[in-house]
């Protein structure tokens, strides 16, 4: 099975069967013994180095612990024609903002229809007693808003739509 | 004046408090034979200081306003349980003189200082008064609230640029700023003002010099309701962000034993001339010159405590209870000696790589560390929500050792083996500040974090971290065809790759 990982804004193919000792990273051969420890939890050793690896799923991204450090990947299964799209999709399209952390909406800065500026303030959301507000994308006009003050959102909701 | 009391011990103990806090204080109720009470918001229902207790009562709705905050409930529900004392922790109403006297008036003993010490300490300008007849070094400035800009203008001329405009209830940074210009005064004092109102509905501001690249030290005192007091040496706790402490140790690389016999006579002339007992902390800014500066005096047990406790040998909160139950200090400072190194760090939710925006939410993973020298003080567990309600600390991470050195080592190797997954930590952070050469050779001062945040993202040691890469690909790449292969496409690869993982781990 080959599979293009994003890590740091690079992306390497990783090829490997189930079940077969050996993993090829950008086309190089490497010696790899894996056991799964539990879901999630996996004791890589690659090339002699022993590694204990920790999967952690997240709404916005999956990432993975390794050795105290938190690396953030993003998977494409290369026949995956919905991955090819979302990677080509410009910047001309309506943009949504999203909650970048869980909290209360608190204000709402601008309204539905309204024009707005590129980096001008729609939405403060407020958590942890520390208030984020979240700017738009782009110059444009609110197409939708899907919060009120008082709202609980998730990270990663989707609070209002640009375009 | 003190008010004698004879020793008797606590029946009962309510902890008005959350987090890792609580546990701590429940932690010390059991070891000393007290029954303790919990109490709970409702986002805290399932909070570990909950799990923990052996009684818990409901206080009310999730804001601290309507539960922690709520003092008329913290009495009604120690009458209730049959508590004859209150530990306030830190934070919420560690700090509020009325809720201390309220305690008073209802039977309960406020475990912390007498009402009238933290009057006379709380208000920065008040404890600027206390220091000077105290005879203690405070930085320069004035001692009483500035009524117009013209006296503003004045006193900073008087002491000279640069200077600090601070709120007298300030805490937290909030209502402060720094000017290096006399036309820059006016607007900053307004500005300084309405930001005090609004923060601590007071908008008294005052001014005093400011200390350039000052080192921030704090001693922690203790005082018997029979007039003994002592020093347990001093904390730095200069590595800061926005004037909030992010790692703290003990004893401080800079300070020897006079300048510590000279910090700790002044801290315990200050808390005696107050009156103050119980545990409290007096915090001074140190210059280049071992000069040092009053700043301000907690009237509190404080977060970093474990590290005092570590170098010292002494149970902060067992001595706080003991002293509270009218006992007397069971040591005098010849008996205080310091061993070793201690190192904090403050494991918080929140995104160093985004603004250091909080991060509540659940915790999908949770991996601990172990082994010599680390202790943990925690208020979390695996598959538990943090709320989004209070502030964003999750749990203290303190390492010891015979020398800073080693402590830094095993923190950073504790640092490796923890792992918190689901939300966003500043984990990093720390690997960060213990790996760098200037908080190695403790070349620290409390603008020494801003400085090193503002060079960016970590550089070096790229031969490591292009290794790592390709091994998190290798682990991404086997999670993801976990997952992809799963039921519908191939339902036979996953156990297949179990299968063989497995007998690759017998075979070895």
């Amino acid at each position: 099975m080959k599979l293009e990982i994003e890590i740091a804004g690079r992306i390497r193919t990783v090829e490997h069967t189930p079940g077969e000792p050996n993993v090829t990273v950008d086309g190089v051969p490497v010696a790899v013994e894996a056991q799964v420890l539990r879901p999630g939890l996996l004791s890589l050793v690659v090339a002699g180095r022993a590694w204990r690896v920790v999967l952690e799923e997240d709404a916005n991204e999956p990432a993975i612990h390794l050795g105290g450090e938190r690396i953030p990947y993003r998977v494409d299964d290369p026949r995956s024609l919905k991955a090819r799209r979302a990677r080509t999709t410009g910047a001309d399209g309506p943009k949504a903002i999203k909650a970048s952390m869980p909290g209360r909406v608190v204000r709402v800065l601008a309204q539905k229809g309204e024009a707005v500026k590129a980096h001008h303030g729609v939405v403060v959301i407020e958590a942890m007693k520390m208030q984020n507000e979240l700017k738009s994308p782009k110059e444009g006009r609110v197409a939708e808003l899907r919060v009120a003050p008082g709202d609980t959102v998730a990270a990663g909701d989707v609070l209002a739509v640009i375009e | 004046m003190l008010t004698k009391t004879k020793p008797r011990p606590f029946r009962k103990i309510l902890i008005a408090n959350r987090g890792e806090i609580a546990l701590r204080i429940a932690r010390a109720c059991r070891e000393l034979g007290i029954p303790s009470v919990a109490v709970y918001s409702d986002a805290d229902r399932a909070a570990p200081h909950v799990l923990g207790a052996a009684e818990a009562y409901r206080l009310g709705p999730s804001p601290a306003t309507e539960s922690y905050l709520r003092g008329d409930l913290l009495l009604e529900i120690a009458s209730r349980a049959g508590a004859d004392a209150i530990h306030p922790g830190y934070g919420f109403l560690s700090e509020n003189a009325g809720f201390a006297e309220a305690c008073g008036k209802s039977g309960v003993k406020f475990i912390g200082p007498p009402a009238s010490a933290m009057r006379a300490l709380g208000s920065k300008t008040r404890a600027r008064q206390a220091a000077d007849k105290a005879g203690m070094p405070r930085t320069p400035g004035s001692t009483t609230a500035l009524a117009s800009v013209k006296e503003a203008l004045k006193v900073a001329d008087d002491i000279g640029y640069p200077v600090m405009l601070k709120a007298s209830a300030g805490g937290g940074g909030k209502g402060m700023r720094a000017i290096t210009r006399s036309e820059d005064l006016k607007s900053a004092f307004e500005a300084a003002q309405s930001e005090a109102e609004r923060a601590f509905g007071s908008n008294e501001v005052y001014l005093e010099k400011l200390i350039e690249h000052p080192r921030h030290i704090e001693i922690q005192v203790l005082a018997d309701e029979h007039g003994h007091c002592l020093y347990l040496g001093e904390r730095e706790c200069s590595v800061q962000r926005r004037h909030q402490k992010v790692i703290e140790e003990a004893p401080s690389a800079v300070v020897g034993d006079d300048l510590r016999r000279r910090m700790g006579e002044a801290a315990v002339r200050l808390a005696q001339s107050a009156g103050y007992t119980n545990a409290g902390t007096v915090e001074f800014l140190l210059d280049s010159e071992e000069n040092f500066y009053f700043l301000e005096m907690n009237t509190r047990l404080q977060v970093e405590h474990p590290v005092t406790e570590l170098i010292t040998g002494l149970d902060l909160v067992h001595l706080q209870i003991r002293i509270a139950q009218g006992e007397p200090l069971p040591l005098t400072q010849q008996d205080v000696h310091l061993r070793g190194h201690a190192v904090e760090c403050r494991v918080y939710a929140e995104d160093p790589d985004n603004g250091f925006f909080p991060s509540p939410g659940k915790i999908t993973r949770l991996l601990q560390p172990g082994g010599p020298g680390i202790r943990e003080d925690s208020g979390i567990y695996e598959g538990w929500t943090v709320p989004m309600d209070y502030d964003p600390m999750l749990s203290k991470l303190i390492a010891f050792a015979p020398t800073r050195e080693t402590a830094i080592a095993r923190m950073l190797r504790a640092l490796d083996e923890y792992v918190i997954g689901g939300i966003r930590t500043n984990l990093a952070l720390f690997r960060r500040i213990l790996g760098d050469a200037d908080f190695q050779a403790a070349r620290i001062d409390t603008g020494y974090l801003d400085r090193l945040l503002a060079q960016g993202p970590a550089t070096g040691a790229e031969n490591s971290l292009e290794d790592r890469e390709s091994v998190a690909a290798i682990a991404a790449a086997i999670f993801e065809s976990q997952r992809t292969t799963a039921p519908t496409t191939a339902p036979q690869s996953v156990s297949a790759w179990k299968r063989a993982a497995r007998e690759e781990g017998l075979s070895r």
